[in-house]
Parts: C-alpha cells; structure tokens; sequence
C-alpha cells in the first residue's frame, strides 16, 4: 500500500507521560504510514472527518472514566461524520488497582466512533491479563491495544509491535 | 446495552436550553465562591470552624438540588452538600448565616455545627453528624410516603466511606424489602478524611456491595459532569417513582481540597495527585464546555461572576449583622408539648372494680389510642404473626384490629426500627409512632445511635422538628433471664438529654403513661417491668380513658418514719417492706413511686423527705452510677436541712445478672435486702 493513499492522524494528550510514551512507539512501528499528531486537548472534531484513519489513544480514571478532556470533546465527536473511516484504539489502564475497570477509556470511545459509523480495527486478546471487568472487552476481545505500565511495563514493546503489525494488515 | 448518544439524552451541553445553563452556571458560581471564602471566616476568627469543602463534587450535587421538588421531595443533605443545598433554594446568606451560628440560621439558629445546612420548612432535614445515619431516616420518610400514598422521592446523599457504617446496611436493606421510594446517593471522592476508600469496602464503588439487594436499582455517574449527573438523578428519580422501589446513585467525584478545615491533605497526597483531582475541577470543565460548545461567550460568564460576587458581598454584610443565639435560649426546645393530661389531676383516682393485669392495661390502651388516632403505627421485632402480638403479646389482637399497614413486624435490626420512626415522623408531626425498641430493653444498644441522634433533633432544630416516638421496652430481670434479658437501662439513657422517662409499676400507672406518650409531641422511653406483666400485685382498677401527667410521682403508701423512693419492679419490695416494718416494728414508711424519671416531680419527692426526715433510694438498676445516684444527690443538695441521717441506696450489685437464679437473687435487691436497709436508716 503506497503511503500517500491513507491519511492517518493519531490522536492522543501531548501533556500525559504514559499515553505520550506510547504514542512515540506507535508512532516509530507505524514509519509506513504518514501519522498527523493531534493534541486531544485541543482537537476540533470536524477537522477528524478529513481522515482515513485515527489512531486514538486514552488512559482510565477515576474507575472507568475518560480523562477529562476527551470527556468534554465527546458531544462534539458524536455529531461527525466518519462513515467508511477507521478508528483503531490504544488503552492504558492498571489492571491491579482497577480490576473492575480496566482500561474502560477505550471501550467508551469505541461506542462513541461508532456512532459516528467508523469501523474499530485493531481488537487484541485479554490473554495475559487479569482483571475483573472492563468496558473495552467486546465480543471477548479488547477492542484496541491494552497497555498496562504500572503492572506490565515490560510487555509494552512487544504488545506494541505486534498491534501496529495488525493495523498495518488491516489497512 | 445499546450506546445512548450524550447529544440524545436529556441534557447535554448541545441541548438543554440556554437559560437552564444560565441557572446552573449561577448556583455553581454562587457555591464556589461560597465554599473558597468560607475559611476566611475562620482565619478572622468569625466562625465557620467546620467547613468540608465541596469542590469537585460540583455536578453530583448540583443535580440532587436541582431534581429536589420543595415540600413534595423530602432531602437529608451532609456536611459537604454546599451546592446541593443551594442548588435546592438555600440563598447565600443562608448559607452564612449557617456558617457562623447566627441565631436566624435557618438550619439550627446557631445550635448545630456549621457546614450542616438544612430548610426544615421545605423538608431539606437538620441531620447529624453521624455520618450516614440519616440513611435510617430516609427509609423511614419512605414509608410514610407508601403508607400515604404520597408522590414524591426521598434523596439521601453521604460519602462513599461512611457506607461502611452499619446502619446504612440496615437503611438499605429496610428500603429493599419495604419497596421505599428512596434515593441512596454516595458522593465518592475516594477518602474519608485521610482514609483511601480501599481500606472501607473491597468493591472499589460501594454501591457496587448493594447489587445482590432486590428491589434496588444501582446507577452510577460521573459526578464531576454536570449533565451525566443531572440525567442520572433524573433517570434515577423517575425509575423510583414509577417502580416505588429504591435506588442508588453511586457518584465519582474529587475532592479538591483537605476533607475539612482541620485536615491537611498535604499529609497524605503527593503532589501528582493534588494536580489531577486540580485539573478535574467541574466547574471549570463546565466552564469550558459552555465556552467551546458556543452557548456562552467568556464576557457573558464573566457578567455572572460579577453578579455572584456583589451578591456574595452583601449576603455576607446582611450575616454579619444577624443576631448571635441568646445565651439564655438553651433551654428552649428541649422537649416539645406533651399531651395535657389533666383529667385525672397528677394521675391518682380512687376507682374501685376488679382489677386489671398490666399486661392487659398496656394492651387496652394501645387498641384505644390507635382507635381513636388513625395516624398512630406500631412495629417491631415479633410483632405481629397470627396469635402473637409483641415478644410478651402485649399486642396482641393489634394487627387484626388495625392491619399490617399499622402495625407490623421489623427486621432484626434496632437501629432500624428506631431510625425509621424518626424517619416516619418527617413526614408530618400528627403522626404518632410508638416501637418494641428492642425484644428485651437490654437488646436496645444497636439502636442507641438513632436514640442520641433523635433525642437531639427538636433542640438542634431549633424547635422545628420534633420525632414523635413512644420507645416501649421490656425491662428489668426477677425472670432468670441472664445477660441482655434481665438489665436495667434506665440510668444510661437518662444521662442523654432531650428525651421523657417513665417506668409504671402498676396497671393503672401503666395505662395512663402510655396514652400520654403516644399523644405527646417528643420522644418517651416506657419501660415496661415485664416481671410484672402478669403479676397480681400489679393488677388494679383502670378507670376508663385514665391519664397520668408526665413529671408526677405517686405516693403509693403514706408513712412519717422514712421516705422510700422508687420506681420499677422495687416499688412492690418497698410496699413489701413497708408492711412488715409497721407490722413487727410499727414504723410508717412511705413509699414514693417516682413513675417518671425525666422530668423528675422533685417537689413530690422533697415534701416526702421533709415530712420522715429520711430517704432510702431502692431501685432494681446497679447502685453504682445508677439514677438512683442522681436522686440521692438532689435529696442531699435540696433537703439537706431536713434530713435526719444519710441519704442511703439499695439496688444491685455493680455486675451483670447472673442467669442461674442463685446468683440472680444475690446481684438483684429484694424485700429483705430492702427490710433491712431501711431498719438500719430508722434506726440510726
Ligand atoms: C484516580 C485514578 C483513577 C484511575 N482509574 C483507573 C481505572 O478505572 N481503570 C484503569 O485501568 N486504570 C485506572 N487508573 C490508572 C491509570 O490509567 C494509569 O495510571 C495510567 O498509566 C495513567 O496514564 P496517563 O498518565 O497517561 O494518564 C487510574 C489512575 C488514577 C490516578
Ligand atoms: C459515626 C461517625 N464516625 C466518624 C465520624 C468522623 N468523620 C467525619 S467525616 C468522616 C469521613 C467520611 O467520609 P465519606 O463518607 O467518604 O464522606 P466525605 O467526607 O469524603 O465526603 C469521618 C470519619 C463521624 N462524623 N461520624
Ligand atoms: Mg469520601
């Protein structure tokens, strides 16, 4: 696939240290794709409907919550239109201190690009995990990549590398 | 479950109406200022000495005043419910005026801790600050609401730690099984004070411990966010309406800043943690979205800062200049009006007939109260199944005559059964509610937490709530009853103030007390000697509809020699020894039954001793730190000049009751035991 046919963006909050780390490796395993960066601080809804792909990345707080900002951007985001896009998911969550939530945030944000009539690509096995419940398990898979820093911090490169491999089979 | 769109429900920030925002920007603003300026009254050494900050609770509480409907919704708000309070309709100067006591608080006139804002008049409650028990109360508002057929919800609100108490076990557990149209909120900010939430309960959401409850709807919302707050609480109140089933609201919050102002969080949370719960503030979030969404522009919200501000300047001029509580009130609002019972003067008659059991007496007056009351209810443990009416069928007949709507048996659980007669109470004050406090008065010490909360609540009120409760108990041994079955409580929960005292010894005494607890205002405590039930020596005439005035004691035997001041079970021993004194010394001893020990007819009990010269206290409870201690003190400080020898006790020893009736007899006081003290006191 030639790299000029998908404009991809991914999309994560510049001010995190997990997330932001995360999105670096991403980014370094997906050189074949041209990746936009955008803060979800600041993002504009609208301007994601120019996009083939997102790459979407969120921590969980507060048990089973979205980090604020992405909270407030989700009654913009349910009005776009991203019919024949694709979004793919990146998690990161604590499956010891929250096994009742882990990693909901991207669950939630499933629901909401679905919405939007995005496909989610991506989903990954909860083989290696443990935990008592999670939003994003769907179909018993999560539906993006589940990261874990607190507790499996030496797994990430791998679940990393083989996540990217997956989206770039995918698109 | 199918994905609700936010841009679909309720509310949302692209749908509710601009002036809906308007309002809620403004109560959010108003709180805010209120709860950043409120330590400032403190650090000038104004008041306000307790102030638990709200912030980071924004959304949660916003939307429980907001679904709150005045005089048809009924809200026992806790201390950190600033914005549910002012959400609710409480201005800013009341809320001031709460903050520094002032005598025009509305919630207590100065009388109750700060931070503890509450309308009677609208039924927003004056609660405690037993964090958590007005739990009780509100399943207890609940059922009057099915027993009235009233619409209408009951919301609760705490935090998430104080689930862990017990009594909120009990409160909910009641509103499963009753189907009481209550709303349990739990305000979750994480802590209770310095306390991690994972060091209460192993769910990391309390409300998540309840699922396995039936009945009882469970919700959950972010009660950072404004509008998943308000659809939940929404969402909630529908369903408990439309179900007559409870729920509950389990609300993720922050908390912003140290959980009071004597608390230091710094002690306890990292830096990283003091700027995430910082970075999650609702009002800001809130704030932004009205902004970003393009409902308000930044000089509009400024504009509502401003008005907020000028507004806060003078609500706290007009607080400032309310009057402080008079020194000389304290003693207003102790106890509301008792039932003027004067037909039978102090509560003697002369009736002769066939006598009566007290058991029967007892019985007889609660079927003709609750005839002639229709707004009279009866509970507690074995109350009522088939032929068994009361743990010693003391009421028995009751449920057939007047159904299990009003009279019907309690959970095992005391606190309960006292907590939601406080409750049921809140509903309207011509309700009277009379409760089996407990199978045995012994078995009353689970509900002693609603016992020192509601003999509080008319003086903390300020007089604007009174729980109209009469706690009938079993009391006393001479049955071989052991432990929990034979003590005396009396003199522990006289020590409380706020609350009437009376223990008959007789059919007729027995009666009339009861009738004028259950048509008085307050709370009566009515022990009852249930070795005495069926006792002949109890039996008398019980004239018809005979009343007995509170505070009036019966001089059961007129004698010179010596006074003999009692109550209870003992009363009979000291008419005992009575007897036999005259009969084999010819000295005349009086007896006094006391019949009630709060209020205590003093002037009774002085004209006896300043007539014999002589007091012996004899009563069934512990010499030691028994009543009979407060007794003997007000003989020695009111009669001194009069006395004739000391002031001497007879009652029991200073341990439990033993269970095999050879230690019974050596621990609890007897005709002899009695005999002969007295003898001694003639004598000397
Ligand atoms: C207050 C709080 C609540 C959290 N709640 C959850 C949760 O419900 N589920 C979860 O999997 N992780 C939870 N976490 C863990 C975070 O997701 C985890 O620490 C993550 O590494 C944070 O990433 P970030 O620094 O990039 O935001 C929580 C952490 C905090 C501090
Ligand atoms: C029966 C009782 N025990 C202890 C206290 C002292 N106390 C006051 S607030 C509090 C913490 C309650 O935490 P939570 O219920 O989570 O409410 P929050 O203050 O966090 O809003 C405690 C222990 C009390 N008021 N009542
Ligand atoms: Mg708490």
């Amino acid at each position: 696939m030639a790299k000029k046919e998908i404009k991809a963006a991914l999309i994560y909050s510049f001010a995190t240290k997990k997330t932001s780390t995360a999105a670096k490796l991403i980014k370094d395993n997906l050189k074949e794709l041209t990746l936009k960066e955008i803060d979800a601080e600041s993002i504009n809804a609208n301007d994601l409907e120019a996009f083939d792909l997102l790459i979407v990345g969120a921590a969980t707080w507060f048990d089973g919550e979205l980090p604020t900002f992405w909270d407030e951007q989700i009654p913009a985001l349910e009005d776009i239109n991203l019919k024949g896009k694709r979004v793919a998911l990146f998690g990161i969550g604590n499956q010891v201190d929250y096994p009742e939530h882990f990693g909901d945030s991207i669950g939630l944000l499933a629901d909401v690009f679905t919405s939007t009539g995005a496909a989610i690509i991506g989903p990954t096995s909860t083989e290696g995990y443990t935990f008592e419940d999670s939003k994003s398990v769907k179909n018993n898979q999560f539906v993006g990549l589940m990261l874990d820093f607190e507790n499996q911090h030496n797994l990430n490169e791998s679940r990393i590398k083989s996540w990217c491999n997956q989206i770039k089979k995918e698109v | 479950m199918a994905y609700i769109r936010r841009n679909d429900k309720s509310f949302g920030i692209k749908q509710t109406p601009k002036e809906t925002l308007e309002k809620w920007y403004y109560l959010m603003a108003l709180g805010r200022t209120l709860d950043e300026r409120a330590p400032n009254y403190l650090k000038q050494a104004i008041g306000w000495s307790y102030h638990a900050p709200y912030a980071g609770h924004d959304g949660i509480q916003l939307a429980i005043g907001q679904i709150f409907e005045k005089n048809i919704d009924h809200l026992f708000p806790y201390y950190r419910d600033m914005l549910t309070a002012i959400s609710a309709g409480m201005t800013g100067e009341e809320i001031i005026l709460n903050g520094i006591s002032k005598a025009t608080d509305p919630s207590s006139g100065g009388r109750h801790m700060s931070n503890h804002f509450a309308k009677p008049e609208w039924n927003v409650h004056n609660v405690s600050s037993c964090t958590g028990n007005h739990t009780q109360q509100a399943s207890g508002v609940g059922r009057a609401f099915k027993r009235y057929n009233h619409k209408g919800v009951v919301i609760s609100s705490q935090g998430e730690s104080s689930v862990s108490e017990g009594y909120v076990y009990e409160a909910i557990n009641g509103a499963s099984n009753e189907e009481l149209p209550v709303i349990f909120v739990f305000q979750d900010n994480g802590y209770g004070i310095s306390v991690p939430k994972k060091d209460q309960t192993a769910n990391r959401k309390a409300a998540n411990n309840f699922l396995g409850f039936k009945n009882l709807q469970v919700f959950h919302c972010n009660g950072k966010d404004v509008f998943d707050s308000m659809n939940t609480m929404s969402e909630a109140k529908k369903w408990v309406i439309e179900n007559q089933k409870p729920a509950i609201v389990h609300a993720s919050c922050v908390r912003i800043h140290s959980h009071s102002n004597s608390d230091r969080h710094e002690l306890y949370r990292d830096k990283g943690e003091l700027e995430y719960v910082q970075a999650a503030d609702p009002l800001a979030k809130y704030r932004r979205m009205l902004v970003n969404y393009g409902r308000f522009t930044e000089d509009e919200l400024n504009a509502i800062d401003e008005k907020v501000k000028q507004e806060v300047k003078a609500a706290h001029k007009a607080a400032l200049a309310a009057p402080d509580p008079d020194p000389k009130s304290i003693y207003d609002f102790l106890f509301p009006d008792a039932y003027a019972a004067g037909k039978f003067g102090n509560g003697v008659h002369t009736e002769t007939g066939t006598p009566v059991k007290l058991i029967e007496a007892l019985n007889t007056t609660l079927k003709e109260e609750f005839r002639s009351n229709p707004d009279t209810f009866i509970w507690g443990q074995d109350m009522a199944n088939k032929d068994k009416g009361g743990i010693f069928n003391v009421s028995k007949g009751l449920q057939q005559e007047f159904g299990p709507e009003r009279v019907f048996n309690g959970p095992i659980a005391e606190d309960y059964i006292l907590g939601t007669a406080n409750g049921m109470s809140r509903y309207s004050d011509k309700l009277r509610l009379v409760v089996e406090g407990a199978e045995f008065a012994d078995y009353f010490w689970p509900a002693m937490e609603q016992f020192v909360d509601s003999a509080h609540d008319y003086w903390r009120s300020n007089g604007k709530f009174s729980p109209n409760i009469t706690i009938r108990l079993a009391s006393g041994g001479y049955i071989g009853g052991g432990l929990y079955h034979s003590q005396n409580i009396e003199s522990a929960l006289a020590s409380i103030p706020g609350v009437r005292i009376v223990y008959p010894s007789f059919a007729d005494d027995a009666a009339g007390l009861l009738r004028t607890s259950i048509r008085s205002k307050g709370i009566t405590v009515f022990m009852e000697p249930k070795a005495l039930y069926n006792s002949p020596k109890a039996a008398t005439v019980v004239p018809d509809g005979f009343e007995v005035p509170f505070g009036k004691a019966r001089i059961r035997r007129q004698g010179t020699d010596l006074s003999i001041i009692t109550y209870g079970n003992t009363t009979h021993m000291s008419i005992d020894a009575a007897e036999r004194l005259e009969k084999e010394f010819g000295y005349k001893v009086e007896v006094v039954d006391i019949r009630s020990l709060v209020p205590l007819d003093k002037e009774t009990i002085i004209a006896s001793v300043k007539k014999t010269s002589k007091a012996l206290i004899v009563h069934e409870d512990k010499v030691f730190a028994g009543f009979g201690g407060e007794l003997a003190a007000i003989v020695a400080e009111e009669a001194f000049t009069y006395l004739d020898g000391p002031v001497m006790r007879v009652g029991a020893t200073n341990t439990p009751v033993g269970f095999n009736r050879i230690l019974e007899a050596a621990i609890l006081p007897n005709e002899q035991k009695i005999f002969d003290a007295a003898l001694s006191l003639i004598k000397y």
